[in-house]
């Protein structure tokens, strides 16, 4: 039975004086007290790691030694890959944690974080040059690192990729202006082909078993008395399916290592009876799963984290794309109540580790990926609730213990997103709202009914699909089925759009990185209408869209022989069948899109233009040309006319809304025209993580009165900090003007809540009228702050009191003290709206 | 030459005695855990910090 980590009478005045951090520590259990203090924080803060996490060179070695005793292998690439895999998953070093019930990490000790050498030589030379995280003795690692470095050179995905890119296109992609990642099928965001490995059909043994059916089938098939072009293609297969099953038999062995971990623990270590039955139910979970299918809720959790443990082996994962409560929803029932094998008490426990086993996870990134991310990993945004394939309500009571759980661990990553939809019960919107009120800044809440018709109106994913939705990463839904799923998101189809509309003043010349990246549009001042000003922000936009998508579309054609993932594919249904690599797109659907970063700032600035400009023709064109050029330097007065008179986004005014509105209709129309190597649509998903932080000295001065080096939006379509000044009423009629299934594929909002005013059972009546304005208005997606300006203010001042209290930056949570000063001004300066 | 088998750290794989895992008990400042690392039993073990001696 759990047991609460410490009886205090204090836990009520800390709930009252809103210090939910120090009321959770109290109410939680010893286990997960334990736990939760475990944890090294691996985000990083103002782009750096955490004094004493260190990079883990045990995976580097290990794929650079296997990769060397490769080289004069006869066998074709993506076995090789798997083999590489294999040789990781079989040697590295796996640790059991005190008190834990789950077992699994990406790197080899709980400090560390996994560095994949094969992906990318940009990322290796950030290891190398890092000033913090390289393990000691520094001396002697870095010359580990630096032969490491020397032998990827030239031979990892992305060395091997660019040659075959548009060069031209691929250096305005990396000059950093305009996007954001690049372009990998092991390096983003990956869904999974959940119906088929998660439902209890089957376990990764019974997949093996079906690929060696398939393997004998074909070994016949290609000996019969005949050739043709079929049987050319089937060694293709048989490669890929071979690869598959190496990778899936690394995967069992490991499950095994760590089988074999406990079992000499409690045979030669543990001498507490309790802890010693708990190590054997470890040594059973991993004895099953992967192997074979879950029986019960730790296994079912064990399975999963495995499954991530491993793809986080064969790729670099910057999201979390699950389901849980839908997916171990039925063990949590089996369990707790009709086999009544765990009291909800000990269910709460497992729930938690399973948040914290998450939380923990870490592969080295990036300084841009850092800086974007402030604070986290990467997003790991868990979906929860919504429907099942049939329609029906899928909320469950794993539901509500996730959401219980969440307020007693209070991680910052994993958070939750929940499907929102009519059938919702009170008792889960309930517990849903307590999560906010705490402060978690999760779950953000979606439109389920709206974003079902979006996947379909966009994608063309069947109902019965496109109801199995998860998010890909922030805030795509993709369906977890054969064909919907998507096996990588490429990062790099993320523009910084209010590169838009600085292009239509300098012509598509960026001055940032000194080189034409946009559209050479016509001087700015020889426009004599808004007509042809806005036609120029539309080729502006047309541009830097393609000039991404481009990238994406080549290499995800590339990817099923360039850089194949041999374990992913074992995963998936479609792969299995076919003997094709998971990103092949000729057996999937597609589910593509464009994140726009930084895109508000558009609808503000034409607005601006539009009015000052051409309606009231206060200012020439040529005049603001130069302002914006000088950054405003010398144009004060004119710079606040800008800010104070022109109408702003999110106040209700059909001035600027009937632009924005303009502006999504001209990318929906261009999403359609765009297409993926799929043959579907490319549809735009405003949003921001902290890129309007990231791109601050990036987007040079803008019309809606920002200078170059001022924060920009928090994103989505959250009204610009401070300018949303007619109330929440307000800010959701803007939003509810657009539509939210034909004109883009998800928009995000941002809201500040008051908790004071939101306090009890008042409170949560208030929120929920509150939402349903939202669902009335058909917004898809809203997320909530919860925390007072008072204790944020006070957390700068004294950030030692302060560490655990979490916020909402954009499409996740971080710890307050974890993200940069400007990013806390920026959530500060938004407006708290006041409800009823 | 001492190797890993002589090792009390050492745990030999049942179906294959030549090979095994050092498990060692580590605490670090946030955490205490065993942790596991596949080795050979005749490796070479002179250097090993973390070396007992496995009574007979």
């Amino acid at each position: 039975m759990a047991q609460p980590a410490l009886k205090d009478t204090r836990v009520e005045e800390f709930e009252k004086k809103q210090e939910w951090w120090w009321a959770a520590e109290k109410r939680r259990s010893g286990r997960l007290d334990y736990l939760r203090k475990a944890i090294w924080k691996k985000g990083a803060i103002g782009g750096l790691y955490a004094p004493g996490v260190k990079t883990d060179l045990e995976q580097a070695v290990l794929t650079t030694n296997m990769a060397k005793a490769l080289e004069g292998s006869p066998d074709p690439y993506v076995v090789k890959s798997a083999k590489l895999f294999a040789h990781i998953l079989d040697n590295k070093t796996i640790f059991i944690t005190d008190h834990a019930q789950l077992v699994g990490y990406t790197g080899s000790l709980p400090n560390t974080m996994n560095w994949n050498p094969s992906i990318a030589s940009i990322l290796n030379s950030e290891v190398f040059n890092d000033p913090i995280s390289i393990p000691e003795p520094v001396d002697k690692n870095q010359a580990v690192i630096q032969e490491i470095v020397d032998y990827w050179a030239g031979k990892t995905d992305l060395d091997k990729m660019m040659p075959v890119f548009d060069m031209d296109d691929l250096m305005k992609m990396l000059s950093g202006s305009i996007g954001w990642g690049v372009p990998l099928a092991r390096g983003g965001y990956s869904n999974k082909d959940y119906e088929y490995i998660m439902t209890g059909k089957r376990g990764f043994q019974d997949i093996i078993d079906e690929l060696d059916k398939k393997m004998d089938e074909i070994d016949d098939a290609v000996h019969e008395p005949t050739a043709n072009k079929e049987i050319a293609m089937m060694y293709d297969r048989l490669n890929n399916w071979e690869a598959m099953r190496i990778a899936l038999e690394a995967g069992i062995r490991i499950a095994k290592r760590y089988a074999r971990l406990a079992r000499i623990m409690a045979e030669n270590f543990e001498e507490d009876p309790k802890r010693k039955e708990e190590l054997l139910k470890i040594a059973a979970a991993c004895e099953q799963v992967p192997a074979h299918p879950p029986r019960n809720l730790q296994e079912s959790f064990q399975y999963d984290i495995f499954i991530q443990m491993m793809s986080r082996t064969e790729a670099i994962e910057g999201a979390w794309p699950c389901r849980p409560d839908y997916y171990h929803g039925p063990y949590y029932d089996k369990d707790v109540h009709i086999d009544k094998t765990l009291t909800k008490e000990e269910a709460l426990d497992l729930v938690g580790e399973f948040l914290i086993r998450a939380a923990e996870v870490c592969q080295f990134k990036p300084k841009w990926a850092r800086e974007g991310l402030q604070g986290i990993d990467g997003t790991w945004v868990w979906t929860m609730g919504g429907v099942d394939e049939k329609g029906k309500d899928a909320c469950n009571d794993l539901t509500i213990a996730f959401m219980q759980a969440a307020r007693l661990v209070r991680v910052a990553n994993p958070t939750f997103a929940f499907r929102w939809h009519p059938q919702v019960k009170d008792e889960v919107m309930r517990e849903v709202f307590e999560c906010i009120r705490h402060g978690l800044g999760y779950p953000s809440i979606r439109n389920d009914p709206i974003l079902v018709s979006n996947a379909m109106h966009w994608h063309g994913h069947p109902i019965e699909e496109a109801r199995l939705w998860v998010h890909q990463a922030c805030m795509s839904p993709n369906p977890t089925t054969k064909h919907g799923y998507q096996p990588m998101r490429m990062a790099n189809a993320t523009a910084n759009c209010a590169k838009i509309i600085e292009y239509v003043f300098t012509s598509g010349f960026d001055p940032v990185v000194n080189m034409q990246v946009g559209a050479e549009t016509p001087d700015v001042s020889t426009f004599k209408n808004f007509e042809a000003f806005f036609d120029a922000w539309v080729l502006q936009m047309r541009t830097i869209f393609s000039i991404l998508v481009r990238s994406v579309n080549r290499a995800r054609l590339l990817a099923p022989t360039m850089t194949p993932r041999p374990f992913l594919s074992g995963l998936s249904e479609r792969c299995i069948e076919s003997g094709q690599d998971t990103c092949d797109p000729s057996i999937a659907r597609g589910n593509a899109w464009i994140t726009a970063f930084t895109w508000v700032e558009n609808a503000d600035s034409l607005a601006a233009v539009k009015k000052l400009v051409f309606d009231e023709g206060k200012y020439s064109l040529a005049e603001l040309k130069d302002a914006l050029a000088k950054n405003w330097n010398g144009y004060e007065d004119m710079r606040l006319d800008f800010v104070k008179n022109a109408p702003k986004w999110g106040n209700d005014d059909d001035d600027v809304d009937r632009i924005m509105l303009r502006c999504l209709d001209a990318c929906a129309k261009f999403s359609k025209e765009l297409k993926c190597p799929c043959g579907n649509n490319w549809p735009i998903l405003p949003e921001n993580v902290s890129g309007n932080i990231h791109y601050a000295n990036i987007v040079g001065a803008l019309p809606n009165g920002r200078r170059l080096g001022d924060a920009l939006y928090d994103g989505g379509i959250s009204p610009g900090p401070g300018l949303d000044k007619k109330g929440p009423t307000a800010v959701l009629k803007s939003c509810g003007k657009i539509d939210h299934v034909t004109q883009g594929r998800a928009f995000l909002l941002n809201q500040r809540l008051s908790p004071t005013q939101l306090a009890g059972e008042k409170g949560f009546q208030l929120w929920k009228a509150y939402m349903r304005t939202w669902a009335d208005l058909g917004l898809d997606h809203v997320q909530f702050n919860m925390v007072d300006d008072a204790t944020l203010r006070s957390a700068q001042k004294d950030p030692e009191k302060y560490q655990e209290v979490i916020v909402r930056v954009a499409g996740y949570s971080a710890h307050f003290v974890d993200i940069s000063r400007k990013t806390q001004d920026n959530i500060i300066q938004r407006t708290v709206q006041g409800l009823g | 030459m001492t190797t890993c088998q002589e090792c009390k750290n050492f745990f030999p794989l049942e179906e294959d005695p030549n090979r095994g895992d050092c498990v060692q008990r580590v605490k670090d400042p946030r955490q205490a855990y065993y942790q596991a690392k596949p080795v050979n039993a005749e490796d070479d073990a002179s250097a090993c910090a973390s070396f007992q001696k496995k009574q007979q």
